[in-house]
């Protein structure tokens, strides 16, 4: 089984990006954000892809997105379709929005509070979206973003116990055997 | 019973669809029911308006268990994610341990031995019971019935002690690991096993004849909760949940994995999805798992490799990919979202657990019209556990 | 709702019945199972503080600390782990990666204690009452997070390099060395064992990352050379390799051989040109030996700056490397690619040069204002037994040399050849390869007094000699080289029964019913070699302190002359890469000596 009699049946209807097997049951398609709407209620309708299994980011800082994904289950197919979404992440994070996909499956609102929290991308119709999902009175910035730094975090809030001091085995040896350098 | 549907006079809706729920028009009271709370399944709360004895809203916060795994683990290696991640779900870890494990591998394209799927197998049913067992007492207790927590949490605790002498620990085994299982079975531990199998059934027995066939608890659940088939997928939901409303929805039949299409058993399921059917569907599912562990145990392989050979786990780089491995938990459908990119780190991993969207969703709408008693046994019956939700 | 609901509770009643389930005293009761993840184990001898444990747990829960206990010492950097149990969640990583199987855990699970600070303790050194349980947390058997078999390095079957002097070793390829290179740890043991502290650990890393050109850059940071060492270095550093415990050490020895084969020769030469100093400086050094201790300070002087004349009395440069090690073992372009790099920082090295013949020590004091003595020990010592002042009784040292310098004399049919060391080795295997090639077979008899496993030579060059149809006598010493009609035909020898004495003197004892002569039409001396200072002159001769024939030197290789260092074998010795990091610490010592006499700090 494979997931290219859909890809073409896709492509052949929607201007999207390349197929990515990763499994027989499992591609992956990248496809432009004005697209997005349309190919889901295609997949939901007409393919059988009903279950939302997952709406995530990923954070490539690197290239300056932040890549959107939204893994959809056909059951009687047996078969997932992930579309990747890329967004201009510098836009995103000065407040560009997000279109909501909450009145296709309700629990969307849920994964978009989520994205909304952790990474600020603002989904500006879902339900609930500016609600604190998971963290209370939060200052920093979206700390699920590459750029936040947990251990600088970390060491600045909170007091290290005293106590703990290691020695590289390699340096200490060296200066255990050859005390006047080598 | 037949459910009755909207039985209340408030409150009204407002022409953009929200509720008009006036505070201080001294109709409604808000109520918060957790997050310490024993009518709760783990660390959540939920923010009831009610009007009475009726809840008109509910709103499920969570928050109290956020411990940053998905970001923890974008500083960690790919072996030092391993002894993490199975403290996502706490009272079901194995699952975890599974996903992160098999994502890895197809990722990294490493061949896990035979008998290694056996015993990750074997570790899962396991896990399914010991979840189930704790989903009965809770489910009993969050009626009143404190009885069936005390029998269920003892043949659980054989059932760790089994972990225990196979996996090295009792909750947090981190026994699967990339690569395949840390150590085969432990001499005697087919015996032991059939023991601990013997004693759950007796149990099991015992439930049903105090719990299911029980006056007051069905008075109490039948017609409760009723999850109207059609909203299935689009609310996300999975596993007994889904199966008690009629939709056949098991990932070890839908989308075998491990040794499952080797194993006999049908999905079990029931159809008049109130919290009664949902209790009986984890009945039935658990004397399903004890059935499997047998069969398990008689076919598995007893000899032959249980890891493939990993490179230097210190320096373990995988190159670009994302995968989505899932599996069938006690709750419903778990998976792991994860992309990777090259370097020795993963760049994004993302759990997906079945309470994300039952106890979020699915279970504000359901808790509408809902009196106050019944929302402890209306959200146990969904089965949820907020570590899930929030990792 | 029937009737049976009502009733069928009350079958809970039964219960009443039964025994409780609790365990009455869990605190004894209630052992943790056999393999349960408890607390930490360390047998404290077996552990040689690598660090391996620190580098895998993913809570940073690990310190390596000093103990007084252990002291550093071969392959052991004296620190022990010390667990931080507050941060420790018990996922035992730390038992699957040990690389000695050191650390364990016992099943154990209680500890009570009013003082917070106790819980971050240990193992091994501070007592605790589960240390010596046998029941917790073992490795399981054939569970590994490191690779432990080495990859096999391709090499010459006897039979395709019994007959000539081409290169026997092949070298890793890519495929094979990152494979190779993977299974390291990084622990870093080898650093400090290694006499001129190569960074070991990071130029394996450059073999993984595929930069190759970086690792040159760090093999130049301590040895210019790179080439020769990684063919014939005695590698110290694999006996301290963390991985060699359970398994094989990580072939270090050949992975540097593998970076230098990757880059071509010329960006070689620029890499190892990275931070030369452009101006020269007004100071001339004088060095008499063109082997690794003199071209290695020759290097870094030249790099810094200074003037550097290497006067070399053979036609070539390279010492010992060239004129010692035969060819099959390391091919003279290799040797010379090697020389050439250290050419180019701006080295004069005038070959065919003797001092004491072609130019005079008191010359090279006047022109120069620091000279290095690196002149090796290039005579053969001679056993003294009766019929050895024979012409065809000669040493290894001067055969060997006269086989570089390209002589192809003739041999005879048999050779016998006294020595267990890699000298003699050399040249047994040298003389079959050209009995050979003149009469189709070998005929080399090595004998040496000490028994087979406490020769000298290296195990492989045994092996190998052996292979390539050398016959090897353990204990047997030489009685006398007979002669017959002024011309050599056997060597005599007597079994030795011991070496040494109680104290540990050199002292054979012999039992003189075993005798045994060995056809020889030419007998190789290979017990020894000395270093000829008849060149310095009887003045300067006087005017230096001694020690056992060997000039007195300090730690910074500087003799009692204010102006002439010594290095190398002629002082220390044994090998390459001792004078390698000698030819440094000589080049830092003038150094500053330059730096004190200019005044500036």
């Amino acid at each position: 089984m494979t997931m290219q009699p859909l890809y073409q049946a896709l492509k052949a209807r929607f201007p999207i990006g390349e197929l990515t097997e990763q499994r027989p049951d499992l591609a992956f398609i990248t496809v432009p954000r004005e697209q997005l709407r349309g190919l889901l209620l295609h997949l939901r309708d007409q393919e059988g892809f009903t279950h939302l299994v997952l709406l995530t980011a990923v954070d490539w800082i690197e290239e300056d997105r932040f890549q959107l994904t939204y893994l959809l289950h056909d059951r009687k197919g047996a078969r997932d379709i992930g579309l990747r979404v890329m967004l201009p992440r510098q836009a995103v994070i000065e407040g560009a929005p997000m279109e909501s996909i909450h009145d296709l499956w309700p629990t969307a609102a849920t994964y978009q509070r989520e994205l909304r929290e952790m990474f600020g991308i603002d989904f500006p119709d879902s339900p609930g979206v500016n609600e604190d999902f998971i963290l209370e009175g939060w200052r920093e910035i979206p700390p699920y973003r590459r750029d936040f730094d947990t251990l600088k975090y970390s060491n600045a809030t909170f007091a290290p116990r005293p106590g703990r001091e290691s020695q590289d085995p390699a340096q200490y040896m060296k200066a255990q055997l050859y005390p006047d350098g080598a | 019973m037949a459910y009755q549907a909207d039985r209340s006079q408030y409150p009204s809706r407002r022409p953009d669809g929200s509720l008009d729920i006036d505070l201080s028009s001294g109709k409604y009271l808000k109520l918060w029911q957790g997050p310490q709370h024993p009518g709760i399944t783990g660390n959540m709360s939920v923010e009831l308006t009610v009007c009475g004895d009726e809840v008109v809203e509910g709103k499920t916060h969570v928050g109290y268990l956020h411990r940053g795994f998905e970001k923890l683990m974008e500083r960690r290696t790919f072996i030092q994610c391993f002894p993490i991640v199975c403290r996502i779900c706490v009272p079901e870890p194995d699952f975890n341990e599974y996903c992160y494990a098999a994502a890895v591998e197809e990722l990294a394209g490493l061949e896990v031995p035979e008998r290694a799927h056996w015993i990750r197998t074997l570790i899962l049913e396991m896990g399914r019971i010991n979840s189930y067992l704790m989903y009965l007492g809770g489910q009993a207790g969050a009626l009143g019935q404190g009885v069936i927590g005390q029998w269920t949490t003892y043949v659980r605790d054989l059932m760790l002690d089994r972990f225990e002498e196979l996996s090295g620990a009792r909750i947090y085994h981190m026994f699967i690991m990339p690569g395949g299982v840390r150590d085969g079975l432990p001499d005697g531990f087919e015996q032991r096993m059939e023991e601990t199998l013997r004693e759950i059934e007796s149990t099991l027995a015992d439930v049903k004849d105090v719990m299911f066939n029980n006056a007051v608890f069905k008075k109490r659940t039948v017609g409760l909760g009723y999850i109207d088939p059609a909203i299935v997928d689009q609310y996300g939901v999975t596993g007994p949940t889904a199966r008690a409303a009629g939709v056949a929805k098991d990932v070890r039949r839908d989308q075998p994995y491990l040794v499952y299409p080797e194993l006999d058993f049908e999905p079990v399921v029931g159809q008049d999805s109130d919290v009664f059917t949902r209790a009986d569907v984890r009945r039935r599912d658990l004397l399903m798992s004890v059935d499997l562990i047998r069969q398990i145990l008689a076919r598995m392989p007893r000899s032959g490799a249980v890891m493939a050979p990993l490179p230097n786990v210190l320096h373990w780089k995988i190159p670009f990919g994302e995968t989505y491995i899932r599996g069938e938990c006690s709750r419903g459908e778990y998976g792991y979202y994860l992309v990777t990119d090259g370097s020795g780190y993963p760049r994004r991993v993302n759990v997906r657990g079945p309470s994300y969207t039952h106890a979020m969703a699915l279970l504000e709408r359901l808790i509408v019209n809902c009196n106050i008693a019944d929302v402890a046994a209306l959200m146990v019956s969904l089965h949820t556990y907020p570590p899930e939700i929030e990792r | 709702m029937s009737l049976s609901d009502v009733l069928s509770p009350f079958s809970a009643w039964k219960n009443l019945f039964r025994d409780p389930v609790s365990i009455a005293d869990p605190l004894n009761d209630r052992p943790g199972a056999p393999r349960y993840r408890g607390f930490h184990q360390n047998d404290i001898e077996k552990c040689i503080g690598c660090g391996t444990c620190e580098a895998i747990c993913q809570n940073a829960a690990i310190d390596m600390v000093p103990v007084a206990e252990m002291a550093t010492k071969a392959g052991d950097s004296g620190l022990r782990p010390r667990i931080d149990y507050g941060r420790c969640c018990w996922c035992a990583l730390c038992v699957d990666v040990c690389m000695t199987s050191s650390l364990s855990m016992s099943n154990e699970y209680k500890w009570v204690d009013h003082d917070p600070e106790v819980f971050r303790f240990t193992p091994g050194i501070d007592l605790k009452h589960w240390d010596s349980t046998k029941l917790g947390y073992r490795r399981p058997e054939g569970h590994r997070l490191t690779g432990n078999e080495r990859v096999v390095m391709g090499e010459l079957a006897p039979e395709a390099r019994a007959d000539s002097f081409v290169e026997i070793v092949a070298g890793y390829d890519l495929e094979q060395a990152k494979l190779e290179a993977d299974r390291c740890v990084s622990c870093g043991l080898c650093v400090a064992t290694c006499p001129t502290h190569m960074a070991v650990p990071e130029y394996i890393a450059s073999i993984r990352d595929g930069d190759y050109e970086q690792g040159v850059r760090l093999l130049y940071q301590t040895n210019p050379f790179s080439n020769v060492c990684g063919r014939v270095c005695t590698h110290r550093c694999e006996t301290s390799c963390a991985a060699r415990h359970e398994g094989d050490p990580i072939a270090i020895r050949w992975l540097k051989r593998h970076i230098i084969d990757q880059v071509p020769h010329d960006r070689v030469k620029q890499i190892a040109a990275e931070g030369r100093v452009n101006e020269p400086s007004d100071h001339r050094v004088a060095i008499i030996g063109a082997g690794p201790a003199g071209l290695t300070a020759a290097f870094d002087l030249a790099k810094a700056g200074h003037g550097v004349t290497v006067f070399e009395a053979q036609p070539a440069p390279g010492g010992m490397m060239r004129y010692g090690i035969p060819e099959y073992r390391l091919p003279y372009d290799k040797l010379d690619e090697d020389v050439d790099v250290i050419r180019s920082m701006g080295v004069e090295i005038r070959c065919n040069t003797r001092v004491g013949e072609d130019i005079s020590i008191d010359q090279l004091r006047e022109q120069h204002d620091t000279v290095l003595l690196a002149i090796g020990l290039h005579q053969g010592r001679s056993t003294r037994i009766p019929g050895s002042e024979h012409q065809d009784v000669v040493s290894a040292v001067e055969l060997l040399r006269r086989i570089t310098l390209g002589e192809r004399f003739d041999v005879p049919a048999t050779i016998a050849v006294i020595g267990g060391g890699n000298v003699a080795m050399d040249i047994a295997r040298s003389l079959a390869r050209m009995q050979r090639q003149q009469h189709g077979q070998v005929g080399v008899t090595l004998v040496a007094l000490e028994a087979e496993d406490l020769m000298l030579a290296d195990r492989e060059e045994i092996d190998e000699a052996r292979e390539e149809g050398v016959v090897i006598l353990p204990s047997r010493g030489p009685r006398q080289c007979l002669i017959e009609r002024d011309a050599v035909t056997g060597l005599e020898t007597v079994h030795c029964v011991s070496v040494f004495d109680e104290q540990g003197r050199f002292a054979p004892k012999y039992d003189e019913s075993d005798i045994q002569v060995h056809d020889a039409g030419l007998v190789v001396e290979a017990i020894g070699q000395a270093a000829d200072h008849a060149f310095l002159g009887e003045s300067l001769t006087e005017a230096l302190e001694w020690e056992r024939n060997r000039i007195r030197i300090d730690a910074e290789g500087h003799t009692s002359e204010s102006w002439l260092w010594a290095a190398g074998d002629a002082v220390e010795g044994p090998d390459v890469i001792t004078a390698v990091a000698a030819g440094h610490r000589i080049a830092a010592s003038m150094m500053s000596a330059f730096a004190q006499k200019s005044g500036r700090a």
